[in-house]
């Protein structure tokens, strides 16, 4: 049972994913083919990852009336069928992240398939603000973990180092 | 798309203002085997385009906007984009280099690059949209200030999908060094390209593109890349975080252990209140995100993410905000003497907003302020202009960008018109090369950086070759083998410096014109045959490295090698060159200012000075490499005959500006 966790706070909007999610599905360097999407909201700073959250009552699986979008059992990716897509935008409309998108001159949706169980955009992400949990149970464990050890190592300024190029310096 | 050459997009696009017209044409093939593409190729399209005497602000000056084959491809730091125009600051070529995403969005919608020319009758924006491009009224933007336009733009198109390149307020009423500010923070900011733009009443250039983008290999390149990835993950001054973790802010605290913080108008080169504006306070105190990288963002496809972006919460400048730099940090703080990084996080934002360079904006506030000590002229306007006054540095940004009041006006020219303008010996106190100020390092003690001052193109700059070799801790071993010197790795030695700058500005050409940053083959010597010998040397056996010959022979289909690349690289310092000879330059401009020729006079750096006697031996030794004649500065007949630039002779012929 895979998911993809995007993370907000660790991306720094470079794109990679996008092109190398293009690259390793269609042949081709295009955002636009991409499954993944990072909004860069330049006037706050702020770079947001968007792909599919593989929900488990996925609202797209429901309201697809020719049953195009199905779950893969192994990987729990939601995958669409595209000789059964009608190109009806039902699933767009009514996905709550935005993961679907669809542009005029594609004609056609591009959706995540976790890549068969190992996502190309993780591969890419040098920041972690997307990774890949086999085990989600895992996930809430270590999330936690991580705040209590961030809170830990949080020291006071005036004992911080950082090394130069000329040497050590307080 | 049907070009013989993979990884570009095929088309120019080229706007003729006073017309309306907009042309889409193929790409030219012989220009981008010979120049690549980027700055390479905007050099020659000046040159065989642009009229050389014509006043940069008139009609018919030309205004280039391009990237490389390998923008938007998926390598590290591939989201430059390249401004080329003839400088109104500087009367010479001007050219200047942005990051941000929005190049790559110029190629997915199908254009390499864009060639301006001509001034519209009224205010318009050039709106670009995959195969829809046209020219739309912007009477509703003029005036405004860069972030109301970007925004006002993406709202009115397809929001944070559109990418805007924009011009600010300062550039609208004239002041000579404004910059063209792609989506919010990053700018083209030297040499006043957006002057250039304003001039054209062109106020800003939105982008989006569908598109995509070929390499000729795929599976050759995607290998490339990955290599090049772990080249950058893998360099030792990546991996040890300092850069990561803070940005090039770093350099606030680096260079003033290292004595080459430029303060108080470089009269000397430590400053006391570093610690106030450093690359630590700005993360502790105004970082708008915590781990692991703070307040990090990265231009397209960057692991290198050396710009941060902050807030100010509270205070006098609350609602200040934006991505934040060192030369900017260097500018309005050391180099004024002011160390509250508030007035300077508030200084550089505005500058940003109104569309100024803010190196050139905070050296012309510092420059007065000598001036002002110095009693060569007089604080007329009553702003209390003073080195540590931050007020009134925040005032004098104002100030400029209206040009308001004398200081004001005369600060719209920048400091080396300013100073001229001014009379007596006030040109003395400028630190300007070829009419540009200088960047925030001491060439007094930085060599390689000093002399890299004298012979750039476009006038007192680093990024022609950025020789950052000399500033970390690189094995003497390798400064032996690839520049003849041991010494080459000490900061205040001249030993193997010519030879050093040379590599450097050869690979920096090739780094602009395929659509890379300087941060590949300088900062992080990722780039072929750095690392391989970093390997030797250690014994390493798995050596991750940046091959720029394999990478663009993958992506485009052009056979070249590392000996062919290099020679590229020439091609384009000297087409640069050719252009420049053509606006006046000669060798009596590759010089320095005075200031530099004499020595600090405190600090732990004092007695250090760049004597003219040493820099016009290194002129002499640079020169023969170049193969430059050594009185006047001319390129030789041979030179451009062996580097196959048939065509640049014949027209340098008739004018007889070759030797």
């Amino acid at each position: 049972m895979g998911k993809l966790i995007f993370n907000y706070e660790n991306c720094t909007g470079c794109r990679a994913c996008e092109l190398a999610c293009s690259f390793y599905k269609e042949g081709v360097f295009a955002p636009s083919k991409s499954r993944i999407k990072i909004v860069r909201i330049d006037e706050e700073g702020l770079d947001i990852p968007i792909g599919c959250e593989h929900c488990d009552n996925a609202p797209c699986i429901t309201s697809c009336p020719t049953r195009a979008l199905s779950r893969n059992s192994e990987t729990n990716a939601i995958i669409l069928n595209p000789d059964f897509c009608i190109g009806c935008k039902q699933c767009m409309v009514i996905c709550p992240f935005g993961a679907i998108h669809y542009n005029e001159n594609r004609k056609i949706f591009y959706k995540c398939d976790l890549c068969d169980g190992s996502p190309e955009c993780v591969k890419w992400c040098v920041t972690g603000g997307i990774k890949y949990h086999e085990e989600i149970e895992e996930f809430a464990r270590n999330k936690s973990a991580d705040r209590i050890q961030q809170f830990l190592l949080n020291l006071p300024k005036s004992t911080r180092t950082i090394t130069t190029g000329g040497g050590k310096k307080e | 798309m049907t070009f013989d050459y993979c990884g570009y997009a095929g088309r120019t696009l080229r706007v003729d203002l006073s017309r309306g017209k907009i042309i889409k044409e193929t790409q030219s093939k012989s220009r981008i085997e010979k120049y690549i593409g980027g700055r390479g190729a905007d050099a020659k399209i000046l040159f065989d385009e642009l009229i050389p005497n014509i006043n940069p602000l008139h009609n018919d000056n030309i205004l280039c906007i391009s990237t490389g084959p390998i923008t938007g491809l998926l390598g590290p730091t591939t989201g430059r984009v390249n401004v080329a125009t003839k400088s109104p600051l500087t009367n010479i070529y001007g050219n200047s280099n942005a990051g941000s995403d929005w190049g790559s969005e110029l190629k997915y919608a199908g254009y390499d690059n864009i060639i301006i020319r001509g001034k519209s009758p009224k205010p318009v924006y050039l709106c670009i949209d995959d195969d829809y491009v046209e020219l739309k009224d912007a009477s509703h933007l003029w005036g405004q200030g860069i972030f109301e336009t970007t925004l006002s733009l993406q709202e009115e198109h397809r929001g944070y999908d559109t990418k805007v390149a924009a011009i600010g307020p300062a550039a609208e009423k004239g002041v000579l060094f404004c910059s063209i500010i792609f989506n919010l923070w990053d700018a083209a900011g030297r040499t006043g390209t957006g002057t250039v733009m304003a001039s054209k009443n062109l106020k800003a250039i939105t982008v989006s593109g569908s598109g995509e983008l070929k390499v000729a290999y795929p599976e050759r390149y995607l290998e490339i890349v990955q290599d090049g990835w772990l080249g950058i993950l893998n360099d030792p001054g990546f991996l040890s975080e300092e850069h990561q973790a803070l940005g090039t802010p770093i350099c606030v605290n680096w260079g003033n252990a290292q004595g080459w913080l430029p303060t108080r108008n470089f009269r000397e080169s430590t400053f006391e209140g570093a610690d106030s504006i450093s690359g630590e306070e700005f993360r502790d105190k105004y970082s708008t995100r915590s781990s692991p990288i703070p307040g990090g963002r990265a231009c397209m496809s960057c692991p290198n993410r050396c710009k941060r972006f902050g807030r100010i919460e509270s205070g006098k400048y609350a609602g200040t905000r934006g991505s934040i730099e060192f030369e900017g940090i260097a500018a309005f703080g050391s180099k004024c003497g002011i160390s509250d990084l508030e007035a300077v996080f508030h200084a550089y934002t505005l500058s940003n907003d109104y569309g100024m360079d803010c190196v050139s904006c905070g050296n012309t506030i510092a420059t007065f302020m000598e001036l002002i000590d110095e009693g060569i002229i007089e604080d007329e306007d009553k702003v209390d202009l003073r080195f540590g006054n931050a007020d009134a540095m925040v005032e004098m940004v104002h100030r400029i960008a209206h040009k308001q009041g004398k200081l004001g006006t005369l600060g719209a020219l920048g400091a080396y018109k300013a100073t001229l303008k001014i009379g007596k010996n006030a040109v003395d106190y400028t630190t300007s090369v070829k009419g540009i100020d200088t960047i925030a390092c001491d060439p007094r003690v930085a060599k390689g950086f000093g002399f890299t001052y004298a012979i750039s193109s476009r006038g007192s700059d680093h990024l022609r070759t950025h020789v950052v070799f000399e500033m970390i801790k690189m094995p003497p071993e390798i400064g032996k083998e690839m520049f003849g010197s041991e010494k080459a790795c000490d900061l205040t030695s001249y030993n193997g410096k010519v030879k050093m700058v040379l590599w450097h500005e050869n690979l920096a050409a090739i780094t602009d014109s395929i659509g890379s940053c300087r941060f590949m083959h300088a900062s992080y010597y990722a780039q072929y045959p750095i690392p391989e010998l970093l390997g030797k040397l250690h014994k390493k056996k798995k050596i991750n490295s940046i091959k720029y010959h394999d990478w663009i022979s993958a992506a485009t289909g052009m056979k070249i090698d590392y000996k062919k690349l290099l020679n590229i690289g020439q091609r384009i310092v000297n087409i640069e060159r050719a252009l420049n000879t053509r606006f006046g330059i000669r060798r009596k401009d590759d010089t320095l200012p005075k200031k530099f020729f004499k020595p600090i006079s405190k600090g732990p750096r004092k007695g250090q000075s760049f004597p003219k006697k040493q820099l016009e031996k290194m002129l002499d030794e640079y020169y023969n490499v170049r193969g430059w004649d050594l009185k006047t500065g001319l390129i030789k007949k041979s030179e451009l005959i062996k580097l196959d630039m048939k065509d640049v002779l014949d027209d340098l012929e008739k004018k007889k500006l070759v030797k």
